[in-house]
């Protein structure tokens, strides 16, 4: 355990320094007069002189040279010094806490909603099979084939455009999250529903499963006390896989619907070319992932005493 | 009023008929054997009377248990209270999750409808009746193979019921491991009755009452089990009981041995930082057979590892009196099918070895016959062939490259009983011609005893 | 040889529709991808225009070719690179010494700290619209699973009975590897492949859709479905085209990969 906590937090210094050498780089790549363009951007085109743009310049360390740049960039970074957004002007930090709220809001609503889903269909189909097994299947490799924006879309068509049920997209009132949690909790249920099928088929068939019949416990007693930590196991463990799935499908999912979270901030400061945002928001989302990473790992080693992840 | 009794019960995958139309009653205080050998169909017969056979699979007949015909649903009220059954492999048998002591005592307290308390000092009482009351904590995982056996049986039995069905109880367990499951097992059955699914003419013996014996899902002989295995009538029963290595016939206990080949000098030998077996002393001399034994987990593989040079020694040293080069020191593997790439066909392989050694080609014709190997099997791979044929194949290989030592690491326990017989003799036989010497690993000391011209005893 | 199942056929027999469609329709109609003409915008589908045309009046039949060539490019090459290069260190951690192993399990902890899509994404911001740098980026990821499969293949066969047999009788490492490690290893990678192909399409289009990818004028499918939207409702085909193709390609790859469940 300690050293799967110690690789996690490798990792997070891994996510600072990638974030910042891959934003560091950036920032240096980006042609032309950079503070002058940046300058411009802010200020706008009428009122920029070199007056302003000496200011950018020095804001972001440009006449610096490139090694001790890199330095101070990175100083910068340990101490959450992440500078301002190079359209608004805004410290970036700020905004950073702001679109987090809205993208964990965003993650575990569509995280509950798959459970819900997928735990009942993943079981049920394992216990009965048939056409309800064969059902899902083919429902959930279908979902699986399309990515998460367009069920987004399609989601949108038919809910906002065609029912007019509820809105496009935007956020504020407790039907805009309607849509975007429910297009990442289908892309997450298509997969983990069949993870549970699978599991739950391993437990159900095992030769364990089988003797807790035969030495006398009910159906119910089985399944209870053999049954739900054994299938939990491996899928919590692969709940630490899915968590790319969730990041990426709130990049997508932010984007489609306009919802303020991380991954809306990122696409927009990427179209933008606002290089401290990208940097805040990747280290945020990345800092995001590692966190929950570890959190699986500390659910998989309470509930599996033998220590030991599956992936 | 017979507690189990059944009436032309047969067994059917779709038409096909796996186990003939039997009939069998047992009474109180009885036991009863079921020997055969693996995939004769008498996992089903068992699977059969308690009611849970694969979905795949459908029985006919009748069964009635203590004296009520009953269907498949009716007798899962039964299960535990007055019917339980132990299924093969115990270490499969038992939650991976969950402590030896926790399903113990939650088969009291569910099962039994005892109070938590109860359940909790009954569950005490029986691990310490095993001698297990300081492995309680442990699961399935961080027991032997017979303590995980001997937990499951107790698990079974926490119910209270009358009638036990023990499916291969000693499967893959050592002999006095073995020894110790079968007492329970007896001891159990003492109050009602017990059916045991065996392949193990040895454990046949020590159970005795009543026996069957089936062949390919045919019962081919029943009565009591001292008369059938002292004057067995059916060829096959007589076959079966020729092959338990009690039987065999003494080896010729030769002592003409040629020049010192290897020896081993206060050898340690261990895996990682635990030393398995300390302060081993003795040499080996060309043509002789030396047999190893020991409980599993004293190092016997490691031994062989250590003297062929593939493992470091942990102290003491391995000196080696003869110059032959590397690829002259052999080993036979336990489970040929996991020694040989099932990737390419065998012929493929056997040709890279002569081309890589320069073999002379006309001696593997009449090796082959010699080893009863016949030359189409060598267009299939290894899984296309049985264990008996592939273990030979990898003697093909290894006496080809004219080896000096074998060691021979439980070559034939994963063979049935009547190729076990062949193979290890054919080992012995063609070694001592080629002046090879052979170290015999065995979990059976009577295996080692019919075949070894010595033995060395490894204890942990 | 591999032996390919029901599912697996068909999901090849998909894929070779659509990479007959892909190199062949060009040479059915001729023009190009990128010609506009504007007095014949959102045609629907008719005899010179087998698919219709976009909102800038652009032969639909040859921009989803193309939409396609360039999927499938990348997946392809993709697919390649990180075999390679995933196979070859898996290998070579899991035999040879425990540093080059330990480095390598660094490099890949540091890598996986990121989620692909984001690393992708920075990458993309780097040189934007480069159809260079995507693939960069995504066989920096891919390459990852090739690597830990292969490394605990290898590991586990290098203490098998088969290859300590192997060593035993002589034979050399390069002879292991080909009798052992690789006919274990090549059935994995089938499946990894056909995932990783399926991911990298995904990927793209997905870039594509936040507008962060392949620039237009050029066709790529994520692009062109965030193009049609504003049409959906008078050019329905418009955006079910492009929608229909990604879906049929990556559903092609996954069933593939697939083997009986899941």
């Amino acid at each position: 355990m300690r050293q799967l906590l110690l690789k996690r937090l490798l990792q997070l210094i891994a996510v600072s320094w990638g974030v910042g050498t891959l934003t560091f780089i950036l920032m240096r790549s980006l042609p032309g007069d950079m503070a002058y363009r940046i300058a411009a951007s802010r200020y706008g085109m009428d009122a920029v002189d070199n007056r302003a743009a000496e200011l950018v310049r020095q804001e972001l360390g440009l006449d610096q040279g490139a090694l001790a740049a890199y330095w101070q960039w990175f100083t910068d970074l340990l101490s959450w010094n992440l500078g301002n957004s190079l359209v608004s002007g805004t410290p970036v930090s700020e905004s950073l806490w702001h679109m987090l709220g809205h993208s964990l809001l965003l993650a575990g609503a569509g995280m509950l909603i798959a459970l819900l889903i997928a735990i009942p269909l993943g079981l049920a189909s394992a216990y009965w099979g048939g056409w309800l097994d064969r059902t899902l299947l083919t429902v959930s490799t279908a979902m699986r084939a399309v990515p998460v924006f367009v069920i987004g879309l399609l989601a949108v068509i038919l809910f906002a455009l065609e029912w007019n049920l509820l809105p496009v997209a935007g956020f504020g009132t407790p039907a805009h999250l309607v849509l975007p949690a429910l297009t990442l909790a289908l892309s997450l249920a298509a997969i983990s529903n069949r993870v549970i099928h699978t599991e739950a088929q391993r437990v159900f068939g095992s030769s364990f499963y089988e003797f807790a019949r035969l030495k006398g416990l009910s159906p119910w007693q089985a399944f209870q006390h053999h049954g739900i930590r054994n299938i939990a196991v491996p899928v919590v463990a692969f709940l630490g896989i899915q968590l790319i799935t969730v990041i990426e499908g709130v990049v997508m999912i932010e984007s489609l619907f306009s919802w303020p979270g991380i991954g809306h901030g990122l696409a927009h400061a990427i179209f933008a070319r606002d290089i401290p945002v990208i940097q805040g928001a990747a280290l945020m989302m990345g800092m995001m992932f590692v966190v929950l990473n570890t959190l699986v790992d500390i659910a998989c080693h309470y509930l599996d005493p033998r220590g030991g992840r599956i992936a | 009023m017979s507690l189990i009794h059944i009436e032309n019960l047969s067994i059917y995958a779709g038409m096909i008929e796996l186990l003939a139309p039997i009939s069998l009653t047992v009474e109180k205080g009885e036991r009863l054997t079921i020997l055969g050998q693996t995939g004769s169909g008498k996992s089903l017969l068992a699977q059969a009377i308690m009611g849970n056979l694969p979905r795949s699979l459908h029985s006919q007949g009748q069964v009635s248990l203590f004296g009520r015909m009953v269907d498949n649903a009716e007798r899962q009220a039964f299960w535990g209270t007055q019917i339980s059954m132990l299924p093969q492999e115990p270490w499969n048998s038992l939650d991976p999750l969950m402590g030896a002591k926790q399903q113990l005592e939650q088969t009291y307290r569910m099962v039994a409808g005892e109070s938590p308390a109860e359940a909790r000092q009954q569950a005490a009482y029986t691990l310490a009746l095993q001698g297990l009351q300081d492995s309680g904590h442990k699961r399935v995982d961080q027991l032997s193979g017979g303590m995980a056996q001997r937990v499951a049986i107790a698990c079974a039995m926490a119910g209270g019921a009358q009638v036990l069905l023990a499916d291969e109880p000693t499967k893959g367990l050592d002999v006095s491991r073995r020894d110790q499951v079968v007492q329970q097992l007896l001891s159990q059955s003492e109050q009602g009755a017990l059916i045991t699914i065996t392949h193990d003419v040895a454990v046949a013996r020590q159970i005795g009452g009543r026996m069957m014996v089936i062949k390919s899902g045919e019962l081919v002989e029943q009565g009591q089990a001292n008369d059938i295995l002292t004057a067995p009538k059916h060829p096959f029963t007589q076959a079966l009981i020729e092959a338990d290595p009690k039987n065999w016939n003494e080896a010729e206990g030769d002592t003409r041995h040629g020049e010192a080949l290897i020896s081993a000098q206060d050898l340690t030998i261990g895996r990682g930082d635990t030393a398995l077996s300390k302060h081993l002393n003795f040499t080996l001399h060309q043509g002789e057979v030396v047999g190893v034994v020991g409980d599993s987990g004293c190092g016997k593989s490691t031994l062989g590892d250590t003297l062929l040079g593939v493992h470091n020694a942990m102290g003491g040293q391995v000196k080696r009196h003869s110059k032959a080069p590397r690829h002259q020191w052999q080993k036979l593997y336990q489970d040929p099918t996991a020694a040989v790439s099932p990737a390419v066909s065998l012929r493929t392989l056997l040709n890279d070895m002569v081309a890589l050694h320069k073999i002379d080609r006309s001696r593997i014709a009449p090796l082959m016959q010699q080893l009863g190997l016949a030359e189409d099997l060598l267009e299939r791979n290894s899984e296309g062939v049985s264990g008996g044929e592939l273990q030979r194949f990898c003697m093909l290989r290894a006496l080809l490259l004219n080896p000096v030592f074998l060691f021979a690491d439980e070559p034939t326990s994963r063979l049935d009983p009547i190729t076990q017989r062949e193979v290890s003799q054919l080992l012995v036989d063609v070694a001592k011609q080629n002046g090879c010497a052979v170290m015999l690993v065995s979990h059976d000391p009577d295996l080692i005893e019919k075949r070894c011209d010595r033995v060395i005893r490894l204890s942990a | 040889m591999l032996r390919l199942s029901f599912t697996q056929k068909s999901g090849l027999l998909i894929l070779a529709l659509l990479l007959a469609y892909a190199l062949g329709a060009p040479l059915l109609q001729s023009g190009d991808a990128t010609t506009q003409n504007l007095s014949q915008i959102l045609t629907a589908p008719n005899a010179d225009y087998w698919m219709g045309t976009d909102h800038f009046g652009r032969n639909m039949w040859l921009r989803l070719a193309e939409a396609l060539q360039l999927s499938l490019m990348m997946a392809a090459l993709c697919v390649l690179t990180s075999a390679l290069i995933g196979v070859t260190a898996g290998v070579l951690a899991a035999t040879r010494a425990p540093w080059f192993d330990r480095l390598m399990d660094g490099v890949v902890t540091m890598i996986l700290a990121l989620p692909g899509l984001v690393l992708v994404l920075i990458f993309a911001a780097i040189v934007p619209g480069s159809f260079w740098m995507l693939y960069v980026a995504i066989s920096l990821i891919q390459w990852i699973e090739y690597f830990r499969i292969s490394r605990a293949i290898t590991q586990r066969l290098t203490q098998s009975p088969a290859v300590q047999s192997s060593q035993l009788m002589g034979f050399g490492e390069w002879y292991i590897f080909r009798r052992h490690y690789w006919p274990a290893i090549a059935p994995q990678l089938f499946t990894i492949a056909a995932f990783g192909a399926a991911n990298a399409i995904l990927m793209m289009a997905s870039l594509g859709f936040v507008y962060v990818g392949i620039q237009p004028p050029l066709a790529e499918l994520g692009l062109m479905i965030v193009e049609h939207f504003s049409y959906y409702s008078d050019a329905p085909w418009l955006l079910a085209q492009p929608l229909i193709a990604l879906a049929l390609v990556v559903l092609a790859c996954q069933l593939m990969g697939r083997g009986k469940s899941l």
